[in-house]
């Protein structure tokens, strides 16, 4: 039996996030580097070596080629994504996220390679622009957090409507209560994750740029909200949460359509590991190939979390739902 | 793993407690290195005085199937789980005899209880 899916919720705001902002970005970054011209040299440097010398000239419109063509169909990919199956608050705002986030990098590459040359005669004395590469990471890690967080949360969406009778269940005596919890690691991702950290370091010794050692942490911490989640099944519910605290997804009992134990392929399915977007929406943890929780929630959502033992879990969840869906109609 | 209690058993929730990590432990259902959530973690989750999860996890830290760290919860150390195989059998052996002589199963806990004072 397959209903029709709800639209995702909160379009307006997905497409001011998502879409509306982004190019708005693109365009007040073309009319600056516009304003500029006069003052700039021409040739352009537009590209520089290893140890920051220009080795690359160009003009004004080899340089704004790249976020005026690949921000917007960015920022269109990511709108997309969010308005047909942004189901999730944690989907709608990874795209908004990335979409504001990869334009104010592209636009602070371009505008702080071009500000360093305003006034010059020749392209070729242009300084280094190290410090405009770790103005755009910041910034655009910066205004990727903000734009996320303007995104607005799902509603409490609770269902009075019994559990699939079909979902499986685990046998509680009345007045039992219990909890499952389980922590999944992916093994492979820390290897991998592991030594690319290690060669950043060695990298930032070997070639003393200590630049690098904050690539290093700032990896570290990506890979920690990647590699470990803990799940949990209790009274309150569903959460999976990584070892920071984010992401964290937190399904309530009145939420709960139905839990069942099924097979994820990380690639196959969701195109890699960590928090993932797969097809038709289903979104969560997927770590590793093999067993997990697929959570189907109300409002159209699809929660999936690659756990060990998901049969339990699941099994457990639809119980507690269902008690608690009881004690809502009696009480 | 699967914590469940009982408040209207006669055993003391620790107990309870204590005795699932024993089994899953046994059973090899929990394996060296897995990770028990903490015990603010659990008490919450069960709704149950942190102090009773702690009594808990201090038992089975005693008796070596656990491993405490500070601000890392409980972890389930290696030289926790023998290889149970001969006692599984024996169990399994017991229970038919008891079925078979329709002995009553709260009489057979006893009767071991006492044989392992």
């Amino acid at each position: 039996m397959t209903t029709p899916r709800p639209t995702p919720p909160h379009r307006v705001a997905t497409t001011v996030t998502t879409l509306v902002v982004p190019l708005l970005l693109v365009l007040v970054t073309v009319v600056v580097a516009l304003s500029w011209t006069p003052r700039l040299p021409d040739p352009l440097a537009v590209h520089w070596d290893a140890a920051m010398q220009p080795d690359g000239f160009g003009s004004l419109k080899d340089m704004v080629a790249i976020p005026v063509l690949f921000a917007p169909l960015f920022a269109v990919g990511m709108w997309a994504l969010a308005f047909w199956v942004g189901r999730d608050t944690m989907t709608r705002r990874l795209a908004a996220g990335s979409a504001v986030g990869l334009t104010v990098l592209m636009s602070v590459v371009v505008l702080g390679s071009l500000s360093v040359q305003l006034d010059l005669a020749d392209a070729a004395d242009a300084p280094g622009i190290g410090h405009v590469t770790a103005w755009a990471f910041a910034g655009g890690l910066l205004a990727g957090v903000l734009a996320g967080l303007l995104v607005p949360r799902d509603a409490p969406m609770p269902s009075s409507a019994p559990v699939d009778p079909a979902a499986p269940r685990t046998a509680l005596a009345d007045g039992e209560r219990a909890a499952w919890s389980r922590t999944t690691t992916s093994r492979a991702g820390g290897w991998v994750g592991g030594v690319a950290v290690l060669v950043n370091v060695v990298l930032a010794v070997a070639m003393r740029t200590p630049s690098l050692l904050i690539v290093a942490g700032a990896l570290g911490l990506l890979l920690a909200t990647m590699l470990v989640v803990r799940v949990s099944v209790d009274a309150r519910g569903l959460v999976a949460r990584s070892p920071l605290g984010w992401p964290t997804v937190r399904v309530p009992l009145d939420e709960v359509v139905a839990a069942r134990a099924v097979r994820i392929d990380p690639f196959g399915e969701f195109g890699g590991w960590g928090y993932r977007i797969g097809h038709g929406g289903r979104a969560g943890f997927v770590l590793r190939k093999g067993e997990g929780i697929e959570v189907e929630r109300t409002g159209g959502r699809v929660l999936v979390v690659t756990v060990d033992d998901a049969a339990t879990g699941a099994a457990l969840l639809n119980t507690l739902a269902d008690r608690a869906r009881s004690a809502a109609t009696s009480g | 793993m699967l914590f469940r209690i009982d408040p209207g058993s006669d055993d003391p929730l620790y107990a309870q407690l204590a005795a699932q990590v024993r089994t899953a432990v046994a059973r090899n259902e929990l394996r060296t290195g897995e990770r028990l959530p903490s015990a603010r973690e659990l008490a919450t989750s069960l709704d149950v005085n942190l102090h009773t999860v702690l009594h808990a996890y201090q038992e089975l830290r005693d008796e070596g199937l656990i491993e405490l760290r500070r601000g890392r919860g409980a972890v389930v150390t290696g030289h926790a789980a023998p290889d149970l195989k001969e006692l599984h059998a024996a169990v399994d052996a017991l229970a038919a005899t008891a079925r078979r002589l329709r002995v009553a199963p709260e009489t057979v806990t006893t009767l071991v209880k006492e044989a392992l004072r």
